[in-house]
C-alpha cells in the first residue's frame, strides 16, 4: 500500500480531541480506497484546491436517490478515489442500533467500500463514504437482504428524521419515533423516486427544544406542543430559588413575558405562553406541560441556495399526531401538490411560499388564516379581503344596525 | 392504448427533449398524458416500469434530479448490455 507524506493532515491530529485524520489513517491501513483518500486530502490541502466532481448518473436500478456521485479529477494519481460515491442508508428512528447491527453494517461496508463513514450526516442518514460504481448494486443487494434500505438524495423527499422522543425524553409531546417510521413507510415512492423540483425534508421534534433542529433545516418541522396550562409545583420553585436567580434566568428570558416571580410564588399567564420550553427545561422539577398533546407544523426552513436561509414559520398551530397519521399525510400531500405546480427548478417550498404569497398557499392547502401564522406583528398582511368578504361583512353590519344585535 | 405502445411514446417524448430540457418525472407524466389523452396514473405506471428495467433512468445535476435515456456506459454497469 502506498505511503503518503501528510504534514498538513498530521497537524490535525495534535491536541486532546478526536481527529478524523487519525480515523482515516487507521482505515487506510487496511483499505486502499481509504488510504488514497488520505493522500488525496493532503493534496487538496497543499494545493488549496478541491478535486471532487459531484453528481451524474450513479445509483441503483429503479432508485433515483440514496447514492451521491463523487469522482476525483485525480483518478490516475489516486486510483482509490477515482470513484468515491456516497451512500445514504435510511437510519432507524431515533438512531437506535444494537452493537451487533452496527458491526453488520460495517462488515458489509468494509467488503464493498472504503470502510469510512460519517455516522450520522446532518441529513439523519447513516452515511457511507467512498464506493466504486460497480460495487453499488452488490452493496445494495447485501444491505437489502439484511433489511436496510437507501435514504433520500436529489429532488426527492429526504429521509425523515426525528429526535429520540419518548425513547428517552420525558418532554416528548408525541411519539416522534413512531411518526417518523410511519411517514417514512407511507412515502416510500417519494423517498426513492425523485419527483419534485428540489428536495423536501420532514423532521419530527418532540417539543420546542427541537433537538433535531427541524426549525432551521426542514421544509416540514413537526414540533410537539400541548394545549393545557403549565403546571407549577411551588415547593420545587422554592428549591430552585435557592440555587438560581429565577427572575434573571427564567422570567426575564421568557420570550412572551408571560411569567412573574415575586420571591415567593411563580405565576404564568398561560394564554400568552408560546410553549418555547425555556422555563420547563431550566426548572424541570417545578414545571410540567399539561392537557391535550399534539404538534405545531412549521414550514419553509432551508439553507441558503437560491435565496437566503429561512427559518420555519407556523402554518398549522395544532394538529393531533396519532396513528395512522391520516390528517398529517393528507396535509403533506396537499403542500407537495401546490409546491410541484408552482416551483421552478431548485426552489424549496419556503421560497415558493415567499414568492407566491402565504395567502395563495393557505387557500390551496385549505388551512384557514390564523393569528399564530403571523411571523412578526404588523408585518405580514398576507390576508386580503375579497369583494365577497366585504359584501358579506357589510350585510352583517347592516343587519346588526337594524336589529341592534351584534353577531361578531 | 397498449402499455408497450405507451412506453414507446414515453421514450419518444424523453428522446425529443434530449439536450434541450432536463425532464422531471412530472414533466413526462403531464406531457405524455396530455399528448396521448391518458390519465397521469397510466403514464406514471408505464414510466416507472421503464425505469425499473433500465429503459429510462434517474439522473442528477445542478441540484435537481431528472429522468433521462440511459447511456451505454450505464447499461453496461448495470449488466443490461454486454
Amino acid at each position: 500500500m502506498k505511503k503518503y507524506n501528510t504534514p498538513l493532515l498530521d497537524d490535525l491530529e495534535k491536541g486532546p480531541w478526536p481527529s478524523f485524520v487519525t480515523e482515516m489513517k487507521k482505515a487506510g491501513k487496511k483499505n486502499e480506497m481509504a488510504n488514497d483518500a488520505v493522500g488525496h486530502l493532503e493534496k487538496c490541502y497543499s494545493t488549496k484546491k478541491g478535486y471532487w466532481k459531484h453528481g451524474g448518473i450513479v445509483g441503483v436500478l429503479g432508485y433515483g436517490g440514496g447514492v451521491i456521485g463523487r469522482y476525483s479529477e485525480l483518478g490516475e494519481e489516486f486510483p482509490g478515489v477515482a470513484h468515491f460515491h456516497t451512500v445514504r442508508l435510511n437510519q432507524p428512528s431515533g438512531w437506535f442500533y444494537t452493537s451487533k447491527v452496527l458491526r453488520e453494517i460495517c462488515d458489509i461496508w468494509d467488503k464493498y467500500g472504503s470502510g469510512l463513514t460519517n455516522v450520522h450526516g446532518s441529513t439523519g442518514d447513516l452515511v457511507l463514504l467512498g464506493c466504486r460504481t460497480e460495487a453499488l448494486e452488490p452493496l445494495f443487494a447485501e444491505y437489502s437482504s439484511r433489511g436496510w434500505d437507501l435514504g433520500g438524495s436529489g429532488s426527492d423527499m429526504r429521509t425523515p428524521s426525528c429526535c429520540v422522543g419518548p425513547g428517552r425524553c420525558e418532554w416528548a409531546n408525541y411519539n416522534t419515533l413512531e411518526a417518523c417510521y410511519q411517514i417514512t413507510q407511507e412515502f416510500q415512492d417519494e423517498l426513492h423516486r425523485p419527483m419534485f423540483a428540489y428536495k423536501s425534508k420532514i423532521k419530527f421534534a418532540g417539543c420546542a427544544c427541537d433537538c433535531v433542529a427541524s426549525a432551521a433545516r426542514a421544509d416540514f418541522s413537526v414540533i410537539g406542543t400541548w394545549k393545557g396550562d403549565i403546571k407549577i409545583d411551588q415547593k420545587e420553585v422554592k428549591n430552585y430559588a435557592n440555587k438560581m436567580d429565577i427572575n434573571a434566568e427564567i422570567v426575564d428570558m421568557c420570550p412572551t413575558k408571560c411569567m412573574s416571580y415575586n420571591g415567593k410564588e411563580l405565576k404564568i399567564n398561560n394564554s400568552e405562553c408560546n410553549r418555547c420550553m425555556h422555563c420547563i427545561t431550566r426548572m424541570t422539577k417545578a414545571l410540567r406541560p399539561s392537557g391535550e398533546r399534539g404538534v405545531t407544523i412549521c414550514m419553509g426552513s432551508k439553507a441558503p441556495i437560491v435565496v437566503g436561509s429561512l427559518l420555519s414559520w407556523v402554518i398549522v398551530p395544532f394538529m393531533k399526531m396519532e396513528p395512522p397519521y391520516t390528517e398529517f399525510k393528507a396535509f403533506v400531500r396537499k403542500c407537495w401538490e401546490w409546491w410541484d405546480d408552482n416551483a421552478k427548478p431548485r426552489e424549496r417550498i419556503g421560497e415558493v411560499i415567499e414568492a407566491k404569497g402565504m395567502r395563495s398557499f393557505l387557500e390551496a392547502i385549505g388551512v384557514p388564516p390564523q393569528p399564530q401564522q403571523i411571523r412578526e406583528p404588523r408585518k405580514d398582511p398576507f390576508i386580503f379581503y375579497t369583494d365577497e368578504d366585504i359584501a358579506r361583512f357589510k350585510a352583517k353590519e347592516a343587519e346588526e344596525k337594524k336589529t341592534g344585535k351584534y353577531k361578531f | 392504448m397498449d402499455i408497450n405502445e405507451l412506453k414507446d411514446k414515453i421514450y419518444a417524448f424523453v428522446e425529443a427533449a434530449k439536450g434541450k430540457k432536463k425532464l422531471k418525472e412530472k414533466d413526462i407524466i403531464k406531457g405524455v398524458s396530455a399528448e396521448q389523452g391518458l390519465t397521469p396514473e397510466e403514464v406514471k405506471k408505464a414510466m416507472r416500469e421503464m425505469i425499473d428495467v433500465g429503459k429510462l433512468m434517474y439522473s442528477y445535476g445542478g441540484g435537481a434530479s431528472s429522468v433521462e435515456i440511459p447511456s451505454e456506459e450505464y447499461l453496461r454497469e448495470k449488466g443490461l448490455i454486454k
